[in-house]
């Protein structure tokens, strides 16, 4: 037990105390209230909210470390991940706040006026955040791996205790404003190390002004390892899998399950608009710095620790071997470690960067706290997802529609505990790196979900067999194009497995149109509802005529 | 209810589908145009980044933050534009917002 480890628990137990503190007095107040109209989040918290529902484990402990050992390549992250919100709050959010329905199933399910297509989406809802989970849990197995410095298998098993719990007795209900306490704690934890670093290396305070100097420096020092150049783009994959991988982060933010329920919490398509923004200036404050947290632990690693002697690494180097995260062996035994010796993994530079920058025992705890935040928030969201696919969507809407409330909540529970359990079994062997992992579940996102919601929301003419077409397509061919690049080197124009949702998605599209077409279009009632949805709350389509809602009544 | 000409809700639809327009070009432009043309576009510096590193790093971030926000204000004037109250809108939807 070093003082590290008892800062760095410390820190972590006051910011779980917070949020719970938090969660409890919002309960307590929810009831006396409850019924009070147009309450609802102001849009700018809700940004902050899903904004810690957003940025997971791979955004925080995975992102810089990939962009750091991909270069220019990595970015496709930092694009994919921020432009995605302009598909969500352009195409999608709003019409699906105005439509009203509680989960994605469930629109698709009234929508399409169909309990196959429910029960398939509800599926599809499981399998996307499901595999998202996986990468959750594996970093939390780092983070916890780290502290107790022991493997990060052992460290995933911890985690996985600790999420099952969290997400079955916690956070079900009421949970924004700790979300809105957990997004102030990632985001303070993830600016100060690059600020510090900053100020180490440049001498200014503003790491986003800062860092381009270094990045061309890198450049420099790459040329005389005779590498390629940090900033050299498409080293490490052709441009079509940047482009690739860039549509399937943007489109699977557009289509998971558990960032668009989000939206069902805010009050107006007006605040959708609103929170889409604020989220996006919020997310952008972490995407914006990630680069630059790659660019300073890339420098220091280069000019500070490689070169050194073996014999004389600094002390972090030990507890980073321990969790079999970071090699440094001597390959050629000239007792100096060379730049190609040092092997690094992506899940750790964040988690290392602070120990390495030398920034002090509080900085170190608080990175542990953030990155803690971020893991738990989202792995939240995802349990409560899977739990509600299955226990609202396919249990009590097909299979037990007479069940009561106690029964649905034990099944509930029961479902993210298994689902829990089940991700962690997956995680104790990573199949990837975090980003990897999650970026599996954006292309599974990509090629069911978005093409059945925009269709579902833009075009009337999609029915009921269209979209279940549609969405077994895409899942076939996004799943079998993972698994043939993954496992059996199969690629088009160099497009590897992160990128497969582009395929999914052309498929599932074709697929939608062109069954849709070659079957009867769906009710009149049903292609009204779709017309509605291209005008505010106020205007009602009825018949091909629109009214203007003044008396503000709900009947209409 | 009053019923209104379908003629003024059309036109809704019509301004607020052009600006969206608009905006996924210049979204398209500042992501995958810069990709598509990296090789070329990393001949300039801006700031000591190569053009096509700040774009993908830097650029393309803040460009869609700024979109979004225009999006938000722009949709707030088209809205007061066809009369439309926000609290009324509040009225109509409470009871479908989710209690998360």
């Amino acid at each position: 037990m070093d003082t590290q480890f008892l800062v760095s628990l410390s820190i972590i137990l006051a910011t779980f105390a917070l949020y719970i503190g938090i969660a409890i007095y919002n309960k307590a107040k929810a009831t006396s209230d409850f019924y009070v109209a147009g309450r609802g989040v102001p849009p700018i918290f809700n940004g902050m909210a899903i904004g810690a529902d957003w940025m997971s484990a791979a955004s925080f402990i995975g992102m810089a470390g990939t962009i750091m050992l991909l270069g220019y390549d990595g970015l496709a992250y930092i694009m994919g991940w921020t432009g995605g919100y302009l598909l969500l709050t352009f195409l999608l959010a709003p019409q699906l706040r105005k439509y009203g329905r509680y989960t994605v199933p469930d629109f698709i399910g009234d929508r399409f006026d169909s309990h196959t297509a429910r029960v398939i989406a509800a599926i599809c809802t499981i399998i996307i955040s499901f595999t998202y989970s996986i990468g959750q849990l594996s970093g939390s197995g780092v983070v916890i791996g780290r502290l107790f410095e022991i493997d990060a298998k052992v460290g995933t098993m911890i985690g996985v205790v600790l999420i099952a719990f969290y997400a079955a007795f916690g956070g079900m209900k009421g949970i924004t404003w700790t979300q809105v306490a957990q997004y102030i704690i990632l985001i303070i934890a993830y600016l100060i190390p690059v600020i510090f670093m900053s100020l180490q290396l440049t001498g200014n305070p503003m790491p986003w002004i800062s860092y381009g100097e270094l990045v061309g420096k890198m450049g420099e020092l790459d040329r005389e390892l005779g590498i390629s150049e940090y900033f050299a783009p498409f080293t490490n994959g052709t441009k079509w899998q940047f482009l690739a991988l860039m549509f399937t982060l943007m489109a699977g933010t557009a289509g998971l399950p558990h960032v668009i329920v989000r939206f069902y919490t805010v009050s107006t398509m007006k605040a959708a608009r609103w929170s889409g923004a604020w989220a996006l200036l919020f997310i952008g404050l972490l995407y914006l710095s990630a680069p630059a947290y790659s660019a300073f632990s890339r420098f220091i690693l280069m000019t500070k620790v490689a070169g050194s002697k073996i014999t004389e690494l600094p002390a972090w180097t030990k507890t980073w071997v321990d969790t079999g995260k970071l090699q440094v062996a001597d390959g050629n035994g000239d007792g100096v470690l060379q730049w190609s010796e040092l092997i690094i993994s992506n899940d750790i530079v964040v988690m290392a960067t602070p120990e390495i920058a030398n920034l002090g025992m509080f900085v170190i705890g608080l990175v542990a706290a953030g990155a803690m935040a971020a893991a738990l928030s989202t792995a939240g969201g995802l349990m409560i997802a899977i739990s509600s696919s299955f226990a609202h969507d396919i249990y009590y809407r097909v299979l037990k529609p007479n069940a009561t409330e106690k029964k649905r909540l034990s099944v509930a529970r029961w479902s993210i505990v298994l689902a829990t359990l089940f991700a962690g079994l997956i995680a104790l062997n990573p199949p990837g790196a975090i980003t990897q992992i999650v970026a599996w579940a954006f292309a599974l996102a990509t090629g069911t979900f978005f093409p059945a919601l925009v269709l579902g929301v833009w075009w009337k003419r999609s029915n009921s067999q269209g979209v279940i077409a549609g969405l077994l397509v895409g899942l076939g061919v996004t799943l079998a194009y993972i698994f043939a690049a993954k496992y059996g080197g199969f690629t088009i124009l160099g497009i590897i497995d992160t990128g497969a949702g582009v395929f999914g998605a052309a498929a599932a599209f074709a697929a939608n149109i062109i069954v849709s077409l070659m079957t009867p279009a769906p009710s009149q009632k049903i292609q009204d509802e779709v017309m509605d949805l291209r005008y505010p709350e106020q205007m009602v389509y009825k018949n091909g005529d629109v009214w203007m809602n003044d008396d503000g009544s709900k009947s209409v | 209810m009053k019923k209104i000409d379908k003629k003024v809700a059309d036109s809704y639809f019509r301004e607020k589908t052009r600006n969206m327009v608009i905006y996924f070009i210049v979204w398209f432009l500042v992501s995958y145009g810069v990709v598509l043309f990296a090789e070329p576009l990393s001949e300039f510096t801006i700031n000591g980044f190569p053009l096509h590193y700040f774009m993908g790093a830097q650029g393309a971030v803040i460009t869609f933050i700024i979109l979004l926000f225009v999006n938000a204000k722009l949709g707030d004037a088209i809205d007061r534009k066809y009369g439309i109250d926000e609290e009324k809108n509040k009225q109509i939807s409470s009871g479908k917002v989710l209690d998360h």
